[in-house]
């Protein structure tokens, strides 16, 4: 197994204090700390070239695990291996195969151009010339964005910031790529064009992928499997797919009729099935099964002008589920 | 050895890119630098016409200026306010991932960005030693070993006050905020290193205790060895203290941040 996460669980001490001067002035010299749970009892293996999404509300635990897994924190229980290391050890052989891209943070040179971050990184790394030619001509070709090589990194937008970031982490050609939150602030086309990315270079390098984000359809479209944490705690691993059938079973089926329908065909109908009726237009959101039922039930007496299914909206779907996920899992 | 080399070069290199990047910024230091050395010039000048001096405790004029001119300068290249406060800034706020992600020594990365900021200073310096040899000959490196001398316990200085400094800034892994205890540290070395006023002016009582401290080799040691004014015989014994003090500090260092790290929360996302 490439990644064993076993009982993975971190706690962060921490103190509250009142709001003002009188809450500060507390607080200088008496503090109750307390232990607040980040994760709690985490289990997870993965296999070499799996893309996994980590979805959770905010405090969820989503970045700690990213965190554990790239070593910058030590556990409190449990263990982590990954590639046969422990990564909070720091070994600059592991290093050398992961990297992580924190849509928050900026691990670029700030006052410079992206290019002499990303030769500094060559050098950290110990590309060879070759190596460090062929893939930075191609991440910048892939991600559009070789005029902006030379331009301050201060000086570009949001974007082609986080462009550059996702180029300055890959040079070394990772087999582990971790993203927290790559799409952040991005707008609809930089987004796709990450996704894409991700896709890629997935397929290209074989690379494993863990990602979180806010943004269900970044999960819905780069990640096969996800992992649901909740206050910390491992709600499901499994298929996205499955996850949304289990959260919310139906459909919407559209059918518009060829001829206006009788009234007492409609009331019969009501008598067995939920649905909307409009302009000519039935609208029904069901269970698959009874979905089915009620199409045999419409094509046996009428042919549809034209008619559609619709999965529900994910977004919507992970809503409701966040609220109470012990009711659907 | 020759990628690890290169590898903290390129750090060296990119911090040179950057300090380049601020033009303002490196001409405003090299008038600083200047303007410190002609405040220290007026002040002296002013002791010792209104005294009627000829030496104080064994300097004269002349050479007290080179002493204190030297000691400013050895003071500025081993005084890290911008490293130190970034790095503190750093693992406040969670900064100091970037560094912890790659494979790369915290301690050796900073190390040679703190040299790399340096550097400009370094350049003046050595433009300025060059004119104070022109102008007052005899009275910096009396032979050629003086400055061979100078050169090692200058790299000893600066590694040493890394180290000095690597070991507060560690400290903020617990604390988060110790800024406080960088500035006061610096203000207190401006004088007990000699950086200001040579120690060899303090009392006989207070140079016997800065001789048991690291703090001696931070500006009196290399600038004694520079203007002749300790004995060769004296050397070596002094070289050994300081090395030694840079392996304890260092050590310290490397221990108080390996303990810091476990406590470290990678604060930010």
């Amino acid at each position: 197994m490439y990644i064993k996460i076993s009982n993975l669980t971190k706690s962060f001490k921490m103190f509250k204090r009142s709001a003002g001067l009188k809450g500060a002035l507390k607080s200088f010299f008496s503090r109750q700390y307390t232990n607040f749970f980040a994760l709690k009892k985490i289990n997870l293996e993965l296999k070499k070239g799996e893309i996994v999404g980590i979805l959770g509300e905010n405090g969820a635990g989503k970045t700690t695990l990213i965190k554990l897994m790239v070593g910058l924190l030590y556990p409190t229980e449990g263990d982590v291996v990954i590639d046969g290391y422990s990564p909070w050890k720091r070994d600059h052989e592991y290093l050398r195969n992961v990297t992580i891209v924190m849509g928050q943070k900026n691990q670029l040179w700030w006052d410079i151009p992206a290019s002499e971050s990303f030769l500094l990184n060559k050098h950290i790394y110990q590309i060879d010339d070759s190596i460090y030619k062929e893939t930075l001509n191609e991440l910048v070709d892939l991600l559009d964005v070789r005029d902006k090589l030379d331009v301050q990194v201060r000086r570009l937008s949001l974007g082609e910031r986080m462009k550059m970031e996702i180029i300055a982490a890959l040079l070394h050609r990772p087999s582990l790529v971790l993203l927290d939150e790559p799409t952040l602030g991005l707008d609809v086309i930089s987004q796709s064009k990450i996704r894409d990315f991700v896709k890629y270079y997935n397929k290209k390098y074989n690379a494993t992928f863990i990602i979180t984000s806010h943004y269900t359809k970044d999960i819905q479209e780069m990640c096969e499997r996800i992992l649901v944490l909740h206050g910390g705690k491992q709600m499901y691993d499994g298929k996205f797919n499955e996850l949304i059938k289990a959260i919310n079973p139906e459909r919407r089926l559209l059918f518009e009729f060829s001829i206006p329908p009788e009234e007492s065909y409609i009331h019969n109908l009501k008598g067995k099935f939920k649905f909307e009726l409009n302009d000519n237009i039935l609208t029904a959101q069901l269970p698959e099964s009874e979905l089915k039922d009620l199409l045999s039930t419409l094509l046996n007496q009428f042919s549809a002008q034209s008619m559609s299914f619709e999965d529900l909206p994910v977004e919507e779907t992970m809503k409701n589920f966040f609220q109470n996920p012990q009711d659907y899992l | 050895m020759q990628t690890i080399i290169k590898k903290y070069s390129a750090v060296l290199k990119i911090n040179w890119i950057q300090a380049l990047e601020y033009r303002a910024n490196a001409l405003v230091g090299v008038v600083a630098i200047i303007s410190g050395l002609f405040i220290e010039y007026q002040i002296w000048s002013l002791i010792f016409e209104s005294q009627n001096l000829t030496n104080v405790n064994g300097f004269q004029f002349r050479e007290l200026m080179i002493f204190i001119f030297l000691s400013i300068m050895v003071g500025q290249l081993k005084s890290s306010w911008h490293t130190s406060g970034e790095m503190i800034e750093g693992i406040r706020t969670g900064d100091i991932n970037k560094f912890l992600i790659r494979p790369i020594s915290y301690f050796w990365y900073h190390f040679m960005m703190f040299i790399g900021v340096n550097s400009l200073y370094y350049t003046v310096y050595s433009l300025l030693l060059f004119i104070l040899l022109i102008i007052f000959p005899g009275l910096i490196f009396p032979a050629a070993i003086n400055f061979i001398g100078f050169i090692l316990a200058l790299l000893i200085s600066i590694f040493l006050s890394y180290s000095i400094y690597y070991i507060m800034i560690c400290f903020a892994f617990w604390f988060g905020e110790v800024r406080a205890i960088v500035v006061a540290y610096n203000l207190t070395m401006l004088v007990l290193s000699g950086q200001y006023i040579p120690i060899r002016l303090f009392p006989e009582s207070i140079i016997k205790f800065m001789e048991i401290t690291p703090f001696i080799y931070l500006v009196d040691f290399p600038v004694s060895i520079a203007t002749g004014r300790m004995p060769i015989g004296l050397w070596t014994i002094n070289f050994i203290y300081s090395i030694a003090w840079c392996v304890i500090m260092w050590i310290i260092g490397i221990l108080i941040y390996n303990r810091g790290i476990r406590q470290y929360e990678a604060y930010g996302s």
